[in-house]
């Protein structure tokens, strides 16, 4: 009985510690889906989260927060719109960009609210579901972006597998040439997939400065950007396999806060390399198992605008 | 003729790339329940009429009656919606989805995607029209036929009237060429107009109604396919005879033997024999798709033979390759001028160097200053225009790129130069240029020239060989008068011994 003790209260803070991941991971994944490669994730979470802390803190509302850090994530991205849809410019460099700038920003406008704390989400257990045995506890017993994350990758797969607007952006990721010759707007598209992605990181970011700690620290999100980037390929652009992965990167972090919690003899620094370990490890099976024909075949390829 | 308004009507459309004029006056017509085949060399304009018409450019003048009404297809949605379908050559799918999301990619049919009704739909349609595909497989399972078919459901799906097939049987076997033959004439049994874009002749002669042939960006003739006595007569009025130049020719007394073909057999070929002397121009014709390419690669190293049957300045295929100099060997001059010939992002000096390297090495350096030098003074010496070494590659006109690279190729003083359609669209300055550069080569080596231009290979050739079907039908002396007259039969296939 005392392993369920153990089990129950990191697996709930596996799920906790991966929402922020699955956020951005399903905003990566419908960004690169419309075959946009945006290696800017960390840029735009962090400025979701310091505008969403922000918000937060100055209109007390948790829930204005949340929604700005959408925004700002948005806008965010959009700068890697504009560069690379407008301008054609290399993704891969303005990606990377924007996640120098978003950290350089977020830790310059943020510098006053270190240690700051912001009016946040707390846990909500759900009525009924939160009494189901072991599922309950691990699952139910979260704050509300915790459920809404829950929503997101069915709904993604239905927008993908089942919607007229989910091919058109599927065919822009995989043939832009398919899809202009079928009369889409390949450009739109990709902005929609853009900026919705960008939306999901800030999210993501607003998850770390409002619901898993309600306080502004430089750094918060701690390489969580990269984290998910990471994550995409090995859930092969799948938004389900996207959750296994984060909560799989969750448990490893909510681990290592624990065996660090307990004293173990391992090096801190060695634990809290985990993730990140995990990370490569991650890559290199996917890429082993090599089945990355489920990559969009337009991934990261710049389409001209017509006139 | 019916008096009926044709579906389409192209009236004095003319579009030009710089100086190079790929349509002229163009008059054309598309008439309901009507195959109209575009017959005509590669570069004669077929493309970019075509291109026009899709809504993908603008002409620079002429008219597009759609229906009796001029239109304008800024767009290739508008040319789309217009009823106007095209089935490329390189087919416009998306391999990750299956056949029935294919079709029904940007068509405004509700929010939902309904994957019963769309299976259903794409099902029915292809009965209709005499094909059979299953709309839940994923186009990277289908053959290129099968492929083709999904091209043709999307046009049919979207109500397209007038649907042009781009050279749809290039991809196809024999028997899904067949396939695609009685769907087309189930097509226009349906009251739909189609083109037919096409230089194979035999074809166009078994599925055309009437047939329109472009040469030079002109229609130089409009014709009822029931009117046409043989396809050998249609080979003659596309490739031309008129003589627009003509260069001097010394003769040269042919010497050793420096390609041996011996029964090469392939992929594209079957069974060629063929020799090439030091000192004479031998030209390869015929309709393109009939082994050139196939050929070329084989002899210039893209592709590896069959043991002993090509055999280089005496030495086997695999012995050549393996200790070839870079001079005084083999010299590849080829169609793909920006592409395979040059990189255009470097300048002209690293062109230059990119196989005469050779000889400006010195250890693991290269002597940059002897080879520009070296490079200057062949700028200068075939006027290449703007003369300047430390120009890049994409700034020269196609003309003068041609140049460099025949500079750059006769530098090496080869013995063996296999020529690929070298005076493709160039103009007449540049082709003239282009023409005397070989025969001036020709007195070191022996010149395989590969071209689709009859004209190129009377004025240049001592003789000229035949290609059908991945054979050499016949090789004769370029003043044997009586065969050069037969020439578009053997191109035609229709061989007499």
């Amino acid at each position: 009985m005392e392993i369920i003790t153990i089990i129950i209260p990191l697996l709930a803070a596996a799920v906790q510690s991966g929402t922020p991941i699955l956020y951005a991971t399903l905003g990566e994944i419908i960004t690169e889906k419309s075959g946009v490669l945006n290696l800017g994730v960390e840029g735009a979470m962090i400025i979701g989260a310091l505008a969403g802390f922000i918000v937060s803190r100055y209109t007390g509302s948790p829930v204005l927060g949340f929604f700005a850090a959408g925004i700002a994530g948005s806008f965010a991205t959009s700068i890697h719109g504009v560069v690379c849809l407008w301008f054609q410019g290399n993704q891969v460099v303005s990606g990377l960009a924007l996640t120098i700038l978003g950290a350089g920003l977020a830790n310059y406008l943020g510098t006053s609210y270190v240690g700051l704390s912001a009016p946040g989400f707390s846990p909500v257990a759900v009525p009924l579901l939160s009494s189901i045995p072991v599922l309950g506890p691990i699952f139910f017993n979260h704050d509300i972006l915790v459920y809404i994350s829950y929503c997101i990758p069915p709904v993604m797969c239905l927008f993908f597998t089942s919607t007229r607007f989910g091919l058109g952006l599927r065919a822009a990721g995989e043939y832009p040439a398919a899809a202009t010759a079928a009369g889409l707007n390949v450009l739109a598209y990709r902005w929609f997939g853009i900026l919705v992605g960008g939306f999901l990181m800030g999210l993501g970011g607003a998850y770390l400065s409002l619901a898993y700690t309600h306080l502004w620290t430089t750094n918060l999100t701690g390489g969580r950007g990269w984290i998910a980037v990471a994550l995409v390929i090995f859930a092969f652009w799948r938004p389900g396999r996207a959750v296994l992965g984060a909560y799989l990167f969750g448990s490893v972090m909510a681990l290592q806060l624990r065996l660090q919690a307990l004293g173990t003899q391992l090096p801190s620094s060695i634990l809290l390399m985990l993730p990140y370990v995990l990370t490569v490890f991650v890559l290199v099976m996917s890429s082993w198992r090599k089945k990355t024909n489920e990559e969009p075949a337009a991934l990261g390829v710049n389409v001209e605008p017509a006139d | 003729m019916s008096s009926r308004e044709p579906l389409i009507r192209l009236e004095n459309i003319s579009k030009s790339f710089g100086k190079v004029q790929a349509n002229r006056n163009v008059t054309l017509e598309i008439i309901e329940g009507k195959i109209l085949a575009l017959l005509g060399e590669n570069g004669a304009g077929k493309s970019t009429l075509m291109s026009i018409l899709a809504g993908q450019m603008l002409p620079d003048a002429g008219t597009i009656y759609l229906g009796g009404k001029p239109v304008q297809f800024s767009t290739t949605e508008k040319a789309i919606s217009a009823g106007i379908g095209m089935v490329y050559q390189h087919f416009k799918l998306v391999d990750a989805m299956s056949v029935a999301e294919n079709v029904f990619l940007g068509q405004k049919s509700g929010f939902w995607l309904k994957k019963k009704k769309m299976a259903r739909v794409v099902e029915q349609l292809a009965g209709q029209y005499g094909m059979k595909v299953d709309p839940g497989a994923r186009i990277s399972d289908l053959s290129m036929g099968e492929r083709q078919q999904v091209e043709i459901l999307k046009l049919l799906h979207r109500k397209s009237t007038v649907l042009i097939f781009d050279e749809p049987t290039a991809v196809l076997t024999p028997n899904e060429a067949e396939n695609l033959f009685a769907t087309m004439k189930i097509m226009v049994k349906k009251g739909k107009g189609i083109v037919f874009i096409s230089h194979k002749l035999e074809e166009v002669m078994t599925v055309a109604d009437n047939i329109a042939i472009l040469r030079r960006g002109e229609i130089v003739d409009k014709v009822a396919a029931s009117d046409v006595s043989s396809t050998a007569e249609l080979a003659e009025r596309m490739v031309g005879r008129e003589v627009l130049l003509q260069v001097d020719k010394e003769p040269v007394e042919p010497r050793q033997i420096v390609l041996r073909l011996k029964k090469l057999s392939g992929p594209g070929l079957k069974k060629i024999n063929l020799e090439l002397r030091q000192g004479e121009i031998l030209a390869l014709v015929g309709v393109a798709g009939n082994g050139q390419k196939p050929l070329v690669e084989a002899i210039c190293g893209l592709s590896k033979p069959p043991p002993d049957t090509v055999t280089i300045l005496g030495m086997e295929w695999r012995k050549f390759f393996r200790k070839a100099e870079w001079d005084n060997a083999l010299s590849y001059i080829p169609e793909d001028r920006q592409g395979l010939a040059t990189c255009q992002g470097l300048d002209l000096l690293d062109n230059f160097l990119l196989t005469t390297r050779g000889g400006f090495t010195k250890g693991p350096w290269l002597q940059k200053e002897l080879a520009r030098e070296k490079a200057s003074y062949l700028i200068k010496e075939f006027d290449i225009r703007p003369p300047d070494p430390a120009i890049f590659a994409w700034q020269l006109s196609g003309g003068n790129l041609q140049k460099m690279v025949l500079a750059r190729e006769f530098f090496r003083k080869p013995r063996l130069i296999v020529a690929e359609q070298p005076t493709q669209g160039l103009d007449i300055a540049a082709t003239e240029d282009v023409w005397n550069l070989l025969l001036k080569a020709r007195e070191q080596a022996g010149i395989l020239l590969v071209t689709g231009d009859l004209n190129e290979a009377f004025v240049l050739s001592d003789r000229i060989g035949v290609m059908y079907n991945g054979k050499i039908v016949e090789t004769f002396d370029t003043d044997n008068k009586e065969k050069l007259d037969r020439i578009p039969q053997m191109m035609a296939g229709l061989a007499v011994a």
